[in-house]
């Protein structure tokens, strides 16, 4: 007989801060700072419209890997704008960002290592990539990935139209998880971060349950080889959510689903527990990995206006 | 629809029937449970071109019913869910373009929509509709599916699919994107329908050929040719016209918008329809 469970009420996690967790991201970070970033930006007329110009944009990242995106830039509206970051979930593509733009933002849409147009020289695939070398925490999949979007911010604060006191991060699942880390890892830059459902957070819990991907993965190689788990669950410490969450500085505002199957709410209330910053919480009865997106996308743009003043929002104000 | 729009499917299939399937199971060991074996799936498909899927059995006695999961629009498609797993043979479909079948051709996004968009006979869809005939073609064929009781389920590419193969017992169609797209695409600057905007300012003098084109694919004019149980999901009632057109008996479910709630729900409809048992993804560890 399986029960329903209360993960308001109930949410423990086996998640361990390594006492080595500042130093091992802080020499990762220190590295990527030393590669230039050699960004690259190149008119995409045929997706510009009146109200938005579109860019594909290229810039190098960790292990010289290079990291394309996209990026959108308002055209009725006087700069600076505040720069606005997207980040992928899972399985998605990266948002092309035409209608933040139209909001006021330069906002750009980031694929990181393995996504297409991204994958010539790292390819995990999917699935695949959340198991990539997991028990090796200096080569798993997630420390690219995680810096790949830091530098995203990075290429926001080299353009001279962006605002760079007013930079925000938003994006659901691994979006969600992308928002935290990089909230945490560029906590001098980031203004504000909304993530909703937030994935790779209690990675073991969340895998112990639910069947869904892409957890079931983790479930997937450990029945293949459950004597590394032990190995597993020390490199997952190391990109934990829960973990990164005392980092960020800025206001954070995190949506969850109440029956989330895929990031099971017990992990995201487990992170929001260890969030010390300003933060606001909105859960959702009888929501799944949706995580009340149909009633949370007005609370996202409301957030992100109050915090990063677009253009648009004070002609509104 | 013209004796133009049944000549054209009529030719697809024609295509299709000239090209054999081969196709090739591989047991993959990581993606199997006790409850389930889960193999990959290639059959070549028009072109000629080789297609994937994931293709997984219960470790159960046969026979079981069968599921075929049409792709989702986008570069991957996850394997069947878990819960699926136990209870159908189920297929998912992972058409030309998509990862594991994007060699040598692989699909942009944004790009895909809009591939060979200016005549029906260049549209990417005519053979990523052709690979999902190939796939049901293949789920139906198979000694261990009780072909009594296999559904489908998608986006346009479920209903297309059961208008054009009879055999399904059950259809459920949700998350429609051909379906009066140049409507749905003037009233949105969201990806995918953004890149037929896109597409129409660059190339504003092929607004009717693409018209034309977008009229072979719409699923209202395949939905005379279905004739199996089919559910509906929807927001509103802006899908009630094609519900109407469809051959076959007919149900609808107005989405709460609450996903486990929605989820539940269909699963249920389904699990009915195929003689399963209904499971919630959202359940304590077993």
């Amino acid at each position: 007989m399986t029960q329903l469970r209360n993960p308001a009420a109930h949410h423990p996690t086996s998640t361990v801060r390594p006492p080595d967790f500042d130093a091992f991201w802080a020499e990762i970070m220190a590295t990527a700072e030393r590669i230039p970033l050699n960004p690259a930006i190149e008119p995409l007329a045929w997706r510009s419209t009146e109200a938005v110009d579109v860019f594909e944009i290229g810039y190098d990242s960790l292990d010289g890997v290079r990291i394309a995106g996209w990026y959108c830039v308002p055209r009725q509206i006087q700069p600076p704008y505040p720069g606005l970051l997207l980040v992928p979930g899972y399985i998605s593509e990266p948002t092309l960002p035409k209608s933040w733009a139209k909001q006021g933002y330069a906002a750009v849409g980031v694929a990181p290592r393995g996504k297409l147009r991204s994958n010539r020289q790292y390819n995990p695939g999917y699935p695949g990539l959340l198991v990539d070398s997991i028990v090796d925490r200096n080569t798993y999949a997630y420390r690219g990935f995680y810096v790949d979007a830091t530098r995203a911010v990075d290429f926001l604060l080299s353009r001279p139209e962006v605002d760079p006191t007013r930079i925000g991060v938003h994006g659901s699942s691994q979006g969600g998880a992308l928002t935290l880390t990089t909230a945490a890892l560029r906590a001098d830059a980031i203004t504000c971060g909304a993530a909703g459902a937030p994935y790779l957070c209690g990675f073991m819990d969340a895998a112990g349950l639910t069947h869904s991907y892409p957890y079931e993965e983790i479930n997937e190689y450990l029945r293949l080889y459950p004597d590394r788990e032990q190995a597993v669950r020390e490199t997952l410490n190391y990109f934990d959510g829960i973990n990164f969450a005392p980092l960020i500085r800025c206001p954070m505002q995190i949506n969850l689903g109440l029956r989330d199957d895929v990031c099971p709410p017990e992990t995201g209330f487990a992170m929001y527990d260890a969030l010390t910053c300003p933060k606001v919480l909105h859960t959702y009865e009888g929501c799944a990995h949706d995580a009340g997106s149909y009633w949370e996308a007005a609370h996202v743009d409301a957030f992100l206006a109050q915090h990063l003043q677009p253009a648009a929002a004070l002609v509104r104000a | 629809m013209s004796a133009a729009f049944d000549a054209f499917w009529d030719d697809v299939d024609a295509e299709l029937a000239r090209v054999p399937m081969a196709a090739e199971m591989q047991p993959l060991p990581m993606r199997s449970t006790e409850a389930a074996t889960t193999y990959s799936v290639r059959l070549t498909s028009i072109g000629p071109y080789r297609t994937f899927g994931y293709y997984s059995v219960p470790n159960v006695p046969p026979p079981v019913p069968g599921l075929l999961l049409t792709p989702r629009y986008g570069s991957v498609n996850h394997v069947p869910d878990y819960m699926d797993r136990e209870r159908y043979a189920v297929l998912q479909v992972v058409h030309r373009g998509q990862r594991l079948a994007d060699q040598p051709f692989a699909a942009a996004y944004p790009g895909l929509l809009t591939l060979g968009i200016d005549a029906p006979e260049t549209y990417i869809y005519r053979a990523i509709v052709a690979d999902c005939l190939r796939a049901a073609e293949f789920l139906l064929s198979r000694v261990e599916v009780d072909v009594s009781r296999v559904g489908v389920q998608g986006d346009d590419l479920a209903l297309i699919t059961a208008a054009r193969r009879s055999g399904f017992r059950a259809v459920q169609v949700s998350d429609l994107l051909l379906h009066r797209l140049l409507e749905s695409s003037r009233r949105s600057d969201a990806y995918p329908a953004e890149e037929l905007n896109d597409y129409l300012r660059a190339n504003p003098q092929s607004r009717q050929s693409v018209a034309d084109t977008l009229a072979y694919f719409d699923p209202i004019h395949h939905a005379p040719r279905v004739h199996s149980t089919t559910l509906v999901t929807m927001s509103d009632d802006q899908l009630e016209p094609l519900r109407a057109a469809i051959g076959g008996p007919t149900e609808k479910y107005t989405l709460s918008h609450h996903g486990a709630v929605d989820h539940d729900w269909v699963d249920g409809w389904l699990a009915r329809q195929l003689g399963a048992q209904p499971r919630s993804r959202f359940r304590a560890p077993v």
